[in-house]
């Protein structure tokens, strides 16, 4: 097994003057800054000879006070080792400027985008350094710096201003207020690219095509985003999408809060995944904390993820099958009520039916209630029963075969390359499960296997989310055979100032590879967050996939992916 | 109750002195009081077919169906939703062509009540008599309703290619590509029962149903069976109005009563496909005779009902389990297929055909 240190010095001998500074935090994780010049050399030798493949995203830091950015590459491997390396490259603060790892790593595109639009750094040897998230308007502000003053007061109701426009069709426009005026934020200089409409009109090439839009209203998707797809007769030639529809700067928005109050916008980043995504955020703060919390915390809190795994896939796919046939296709409805059982147990815990703001930093917010053991023993039974129903039925019925096997095929490689996570890219062949490869909390004490086909088609990523239920089923069993009494909170006392430091936490969402990202400068709040998820790190794979198919495999293709726009846009 | 058959002979009497003596005006009362029995019994039918759908629909995917409106059945539901459907604002989108989009809901109802009048919807039995209740009876009905029901593929497409939308467009172009794959071994599977009844009449069809054709057929049943859905466009046919993929299909522009007339027309479908079902190879009304004196007189409307109502739950069975297919599925389905296995069919009705029916006569 690969540790940090064996990296470390790997990548020394390899590129002497390159490494300028390095901290080896674990044995998974490998801090190091890289000069600016060397990056692209030093990713391609850790790609190549070290099995780096799997570029796990970026985020871009402002370090106002030091007068430079910082662009945080995460890298890790795709099995073949834990460790996770994360490579700094700084540049000064007026035009900052790095190099682009998208010639290496396919899927570094889209998080180089969101960084460029963000911060204005400029990726050099990008190849459509467009904004990803940000509206037209708003780009040229770089409004995640630090000193951004922010927009001039929206309460007045004078920042969009509604006009007709020459086709004669309402336009709401962003336009200077006399306070945004004085506080100087007005955009001087926009920056000049293509926009989306015009990017997708270039590709029109005769009568016969019409881009035809999927969205951001559309009974595929599961919340707004834009899925363009240009066709020939039934035939897809090309798909454009844009996300950004709910961007709500969370990442942003908890520089602003309380490390604690932090843990509410968690939740909101994917409501079917809100207590992996509390665990991930206050996972990040017991590591700054350097805390772990007792026992009994760690199995309530396992035990509650893998509930909500199963009510997430029960959703996922009975939701993905309506898609296929009409919103009446019965087994749908069967699943509505199975993940009824599920939120009702994961309700009689912590309140709420979906943000449950349930974990807290070295522990959680309060005891499983009386019986629950019991109850939840009884749904499980019959959840299991229900989901090999399901897996039998899927099995015989040939209409759901014809239109799921070979539809949307991700080969091994093409996973790999396009960063897919969790469920596609199980379904793919590549069993990576944070649950093995970064174990957190009891995970390593429990017996469970990762699931994983090979076929990558859709009808695989069906079986994959399938059979997890079952596999969570198994694990939640375990919990509650095991868990012991005791504390449900650390006994220390949590400090409301974290300890200046950096670090970074992954758990496996239902959806796949969750990590937060977390700077602290020892204040009481985060000077920088960056929440790396799953659905936007599969949703990139998605206008390639959906080349030459017909416009009913949009569909399949689109919701077997199980996509959740809340968290793309965050 | 002895009286009763003399009181309608007397009628019938009377009746057929007034045919004598005014021909044409009789011929033309005929005419309007026909049509108005006929599009009241295809619509009310229809509705029940709707509250029918909407209930059972709900019983398969665990939930209630309407259960407010007229109490506790939901029967007035459909009600309340017609007079939703009247009072909304009348939009017509403004690149649409207008004459093309106001006239298609009326040409698709036209076609529904055109293959209407020529089906007969159950007989009396007066006396040992069985009179069956159509408007048009005529000697080519089975080929009438085949041509009529073609005509609901121009409706839907008038719909679709007025609207100036591009879901509609490829809806109606779907609605088309499907029609024609499907009206073929359709068409075949009707002149193969034709080929046993040795009629086109429907009535006729039906009389000649010793053994019902879905038994001396088989082949033939399940061909015209899935034929009928695809022409009723139904899941797992309902391409042309794939909400998930084109919005509403060729309805998307459509709101209103407008909309209202061609989601009407699709349910006035269904219940006439079964209808043409159930006539073509269930045996039509034919059943026991209940030896009751007024019961007996209906006798062979029950056994006609209750066969459409097994052949509708069948269709609402089907459209709450499975999957839709995708466009080119279809049609390979309908040429590579249905079309060489209807004519399988066709061939089995000429050479085992009359063997069968003489074996069952």
């Amino acid at each position: 097994m690969t540790t940090a240190n064996e990296v470390l010095s790997a990548m020394q001998t390899a590129f002497p003057g390159a490494i300028l500074e390095s901290r080896i935090e674990s044995e998974r994780r490998l801090w190091a800054i890289i000069d600016y010049t060397q990056i692209v050399e030093v990713c391609k030798f850790m790609h190549d000879k070290l099995n780096f493949d799997h570029y796990s995203g970026c985020a871009g830091v402002d370090w106002v006070t030091k007068n430079e950015m910082e662009v945080v590459e995460f890298l890790a491997s795709h099995g073949t080792h834990q460790v996770v390396a994360f490579l700094k490259v700084k540049t000064q603060r007026d035009n900052p400027s790095v190099k682009s790892l998208t010639g290496l790593y396919w899927n570094a595109n889209w998080y180089e985008r969101e960084t460029w639009e963000m911060y204005g750094i400029n990726f050099e040897n990008h190849p459509e350094l467009f904004p990803l998230l940000l509206p037209d308007e708003l780009v040229g502000s770089w409004p995640w710096r630090k000193d951004f003053k922010g927009y001039p007061d929206v309460t007045t109701g004078q920042r969009a201003v509604e006009r007709l426009n020459p086709s004669g069709h309402t336009e709401y426009i962003f336009s200077p207020t006399p306070a945004e005026i004085e506080a100087q934020t007005i955009i001087q200089e926009r920056p000049k690219y293509p926009t989306f409409k015009e990017r997708e009109e270039s590709e029109l090439k005769s009568d016969s095509e019409m881009i035809m839009h999927m969205g951001p209203q559309h009974a595929i998707v599961p919340g707004p985003f834009l899925l363009d797809v240009l066709v020939e007769g039934e035939r897809v030639k090309k798909a454009f999408l844009d996300v950004g529809y709910i961007h709500k700067g969370i990442e942003k928005i908890m520089e602003n809060r309380t490390w604690l109050q932090g843990i509410t916008y968690t939740d909101r980043l994917c409501y079917l995944a809100s207590l992996s995504n509390n665990e991930c955020y206050c996972g990040v703060v017991e590591r700054l904390l350097g805390i772990t919390p007792p026992e009994r915390a760690q199995y309530i809190r396992v035990i509650l993820e893998e509930l909500s795994r199963i009510q997430s896939h029960l959703l996922g796919t009975g939701e993905f099958l309506t898609l296929l046939g009409s919103a009446t296709y019965s087994p749908f409805l069967y699943m509505i009520i199975d993940r009824e059982d599920i939120l009702a147990l994961i309700e009689s815990v912590t309140g709420a039916r979906i943000t449950h703001t349930f974990v807290r930093f070295g522990g959680v917010r309060n005891d499983l209630p009386e019986g629950f053991i019991d109850k939840c023993r009884s749904v499980l039974k019959k959840v299991e029963s229900r989901t090999n129903e399901y897996i039998a039925l899927f099995d015989q019925d040939p209409i759901y075969h014809l239109r799921m096997d070979n539809v949307g095929i991700i080969t091994t490689e093409d996973a790999k390359l396009m960063g897919v996570a969790g469920p596609p890219l199980r379904a793919s062949g590549v069993p990576y499960d944070m649950r093995k490869e970064d174990p957190i909390l009891v995970y390593p004490d429990l017996d469970f296997k990762v699931i994983s086909r090979t076929k990558g088609d859709a009808s695989a990523r069906i079986e994959v989310r399938l059979d997890e239920i079952l596999e969570s089923l198994r694990i939640i069993e375990q919990c509650l055979d095991r868990i012991p009494a005791g504390p449900i909170r650390t006994e220390e006392k949590i400090p409301k100032k974290v300890p200046a430091g950096e670090a970074y936490y992954r758990v496996e969402d239902p959806r796949g590879e969750m990590g937060i990202y977390a700077i602290s400068d020892g204040t009481d709040k985060p000077y920088r967050v960056k929440v790396r998820g799953p659905v936007y790190a599969y949703f990139q794979a998605l206008p390639p996939l959906l080349e030459g198919v017909y416009i009913a495999d949009v569909v399949a293709i689109a919701g077997s992916m199980d996509a959740c726009t809340a968290e793309v846009d965050r | 109750m002895a009286g009763y058959g003399e009181i309608l002979s007397s009628i019938i009497d009377y009746m057929y002195s007034f045919i004598s003596q005014y021909p044409a005006l009789y011929a033309l009362i005929l005419g309007i009081v026909g049509a108005l029995i006929l599009s009241a019994i295809v619509n009310v039918g229809a509705m029940a077919v709707v509250w029918l759908e909407r209930k059972v629909l709900g019983d398969i995917g665990a939930r209630f169906g309407p259960n407010r409106v007229g109490g506790r059945w939901g029967i007035i539901q459909l009600g309340a939703d017609a007079i939703k459907l009247f009072t909304k604002e009348d939009s017509i989108p403004e690149g649409a062509d207008r004459q093309v989009y106001v006239w298609a809901p009326i040409v698709a109802s036209m076609a529904t009540m055109l293959v209407a009048a020529a089906i007969p919807f159950g007989a009396l039995y007066i006396e040992g008599q069985e009179y069956p209740l159509v408007v048009a009876n005529m000697d080519i009905s089975a080929f009438y309703v085949e041509a009529a029901l073609s005509l609901l593929a121009i409706g839907a497409f008038m719909a679709g290619y007025s609207s100036n939308n591009k879901y509609s467009m490829l809806g109606a172009f779907r609605g088309i590509a499907r029609m024609i794959s499907y009206e073929v071994p359709m068409g075949i599977c009707v002149i193969a029962v034709a080929i046993m009844a040795q009629s086109l009449n429907l009535v006729e069809i039906v009389q000649s149903q010793t053994l019902w054709y879905a038994f001396a057929q088989p082949l033939g049943f399940i061909i015209f069976t899935i034929a009928i859905i695809t022409d009723l466009g139904r899941i797992p046919f309902d391409q042309s109005e794939a909400e998930e993929e084109i919005i509403a299909g060729y309805t998307t522009e459509y709101g209103g009563i407008r909309w209202g007339l061609l989601y009407f027309q699709e349910y006035d479908m269904m219940l006439l496909g079964s209808i043409l079902m159930v006539l073509l190879f269930l045996g039509g009304w034919s059943g026991p005779i209940i030896p009751l004196p007024l019961l007996s007189v209906v006798t062979p409307l029950i056994w006609f009902v209750i066969k459409i109502i097994i052949v509708l739950v069948f269709l609402i069975w089907v459209r709450g389990s499975l999957l839709r297919f995708r466009i080119d599925q279809v049609t390979d389905l309908g040429w590579k297929w249905m079309l060489p296995l209807s004519i399988v069919n066709l061939a089995w009705a000429v050479l085992v055909g009359p063997y069968l029916l003489a074996y069952f006569a």
